[in-house]
């Protein structure tokens, strides 16, 4: 997905994005990150089709984003957004299944595909023991990873996550950033996610765009992108970096 | 399961119970035997008085009761909002006001008053979306919007009254002197209404993602509402037009019928249909049937059993 100097303004003053460039690499991880208000969230719902672009252009495969019709771009491109309610008496597998909209029409039945393809996305999760079990009784971990097999049940190429770990305890936290790792690593799906961690970002990710105020700051490689110095100019904080062999490079915020 | 098929079976065998009740009780009285002979005996008197009074009657009531409560479900599942009801947001009381106005203004186009009310109860629900909607659904404001639009529109159907528009008839809010014209407006309307309400189930089950969500797997959300809308005020309009405004169906029916039969709007829309129709049945003749010769209109009952309900519902809710 290519993102053409792209500028947005919710309010028609601010510019919440101002004439962003950047690409997102097929088969990578790509971590967004950035202090609360830069822009991410509102990146992402670029590449949603959330928001449209007030100049600039947005393409997947060539072609702009708004000439696709929902249904074709739902088999490109799924979305795990951060809140989501819960539905009331809903089972795992019936929530997977809402994944297979864009391969469904109103006439035909569910097909053997659709229910391989849930089938995967429940065995991906590790979800397939609970799939018959009501949505009301999971913990947070794995809620979140419902919502996970419902995108991947679009079987699209692109998986984008909002925040994903938030809410999570750490353990849940490293599982599921484990998932998305594994996600990349055997389906080739390329990942875009928005994450808080500066760590999990370096440690997750291929690919790392850093964001302030509706610009990208910097991008590139985890190692070049977060240095002592970015760090304390976007987010305004003074920290030490480590690495050694053990545990690759990481940061420690020391004070303001 | 069980539960859900006992629950189909039981509210058929209530529904049958109840018309076959409705139909031998009443100033005309008839036993089973006899009524069951006349169905196929055109000369016995008794049963052409109960031809001609009593069937029309329990046909609005079934239709009336099955729409509204169906119009219900069909709001609740596009406003995401256990409160929403025709008669409580003003679909019902905007239906009502077109009627009266094409009725008084107009008396020679009083066969086009069910497009009429269908335009009033389209121009309430469009108020109340547009008015309350601000980046998405918020439960609260949308109430109270509906709240303030139903109130307005009832302001202008009284003040209609008071200006001498109200002739004989214009406002029938009762089930009572129903003619078979009446069956036929409103077993078409409904009919189709109802039939469409059971084509949308799989729309209907999808609302409940967040429009976001909805949004990313490729759904309509925003052509899905307005489809539905439609549905839901057609249903609600064709009932304010034959029955009159019987608030709280909408509230009650789709709340019992999800206790029992769950959320999927499979099976929800076709067992609220069923139950709305046995209630406003049961209400109706429960009503006339109890302080005879004196008459308590279904509206009235339904009133004074939903509103302790309704009461009960938001304190159960958090």
């Amino acid at each position: 997905m290519e993102i053409n100097q792209v500028t947005v303004s919710h309010d028609g003053t601010k510019r919440h994005l101002n004439s962003v460039t950047t690409a997102i690499q097929k088969g990578k991880v790509t971590t967004i990150l950035g202090p609360n208000g830069c822009g991410k969230s509102t990146l992402l719902s670029v590449m949603s089709r959330n928001n449209r672009p007030a100049e600039g252009q947005a393409r997947l495969e060539h072609r702009d984003l708004t000439d696709y019709k929902p249904k074709e771009f739902a088999k490109k491109f799924a979305i795990v957004y951060q809140q989501n309610d819960i539905p009331q008496d809903l089972t795992v597998e019936k929530l997977v299944m809402f994944g297979r909209m864009p391969y469904s029409s109103l006439l035909k039945k569910r097909t053997q595909e659709d229910e391989e393809a849930v089938i995967w996305a429940l065995a991906c999760t590790n979800l397939l023991e609970k799939r018959k079990q009501n949505l009301a009784a999971l913990s947070g971990g794995e809620r979140q990873r419902v919502w996970i097999a419902m995108a991947l049940a679009q079987k699209s190429e692109m998986l984008c996550l909002d925040e994903p770990t938030t809410y999570l305890d750490i353990y849940y936290q490293l599982e599921l950033l484990e998932l998305i790792k594994e996600l990349n690593e055997r389906y080739g799906l390329t990942i875009v996610m928005v994450l808080h961690d500066i760590n999990q970002a370096i440690r997750y990710s291929d690919h790392i765009i850093l964001m302030n105020e509706g610009r990208i700051v910097a991008e590139g490689e985890p190692r070049m992108v977060i240095t002592k110095a970015v760090i304390k100019e976007v987010y305004g904080v003074n920290a030490v970096f480590h690495e050694d062999e053990e545990l690759g490079l990481y940061m420690i915020p020391l004070n303001i | 399961m069980t539960k859900k098929i006992g629950s189909f079976i039981a509210i058929t065998v209530l529904l049958c119970m109840t018309i076959i009740y409705a139909a031998t009780t009443g100033s005309v009285q008839l036993s089973y035997m006899e009524f069951l002979t006349g169905l196929f005996d055109s000369t016995n008197e008794k049963m052409a008085a109960i031809r001609d009074l009593r069937f029309p009657r329990i046909f609005v009531a079934i239709f009336a009761g099955a729409a509204l409560s169906v119009a219900g479900v069909l709001l609740q599942a596009i406003m995401r909002n256990p409160l929403a009801d025709a008669g409580i947001i003003g679909i019902s009381s905007g239906a009502a006001f077109t009627k009266l106005f094409i009725v008084s203004f107009f008396p020679t186009y009083f066969f086009l008053s069910p497009i009429a009310a269908f335009v009033g109860g389209a121009i309430a629900c469009l108020l109340v979306f547009m008015l309350s909607w601000k980046s998405g659904l918020n439960p609260l404001k949308l109430i109270l919007v509906g709240i303030a639009i139903n109130a307005m529109f009832s302001g202008l159907t009284e003040a209609l009254i008071s200006f001498g528009a109200s002739s004989a008839g214009a406002i029938t809010s009762s089930l009572t002197l129903k003619t078979w014209d009446d069956v036929t407006v409103i077993a078409t309307y409904g009919s189709i209404g109802l039939v469409l309400a059971l084509t949308m189930y799989a729309w209907c089950n999808v609302l409940v993602l967040s429009d976001k969500t909805a949004k990313s797997i490729g759904f309509h959300v925003t052509g899905a509402r307005i489809a539905i809308a439609a549905v839901a005020v057609l249903l609600s309009a064709v009932s304010v037009v034959v029955a009159g405004v019987i608030s709280f169906v909408g509230i009650l029916v789709p709340h019992i019928a999800r206790r029992l039969v769950g959320h999927d709007h499979k099976l929800l829309i076709p067992f609220t249909a069923l139950l709305g129709a046995f209630i406003i049945l049961l209400a109706d003749t429960l009503g006339r049937t109890v302080l005879s010769p004196m008459e308590i209109p279904a509206s009235t009952i339904m009133v004074i059993i939903g509103g302790p309900f309704l009461i009960f519902l938001i304190r159960k809710d958090k």
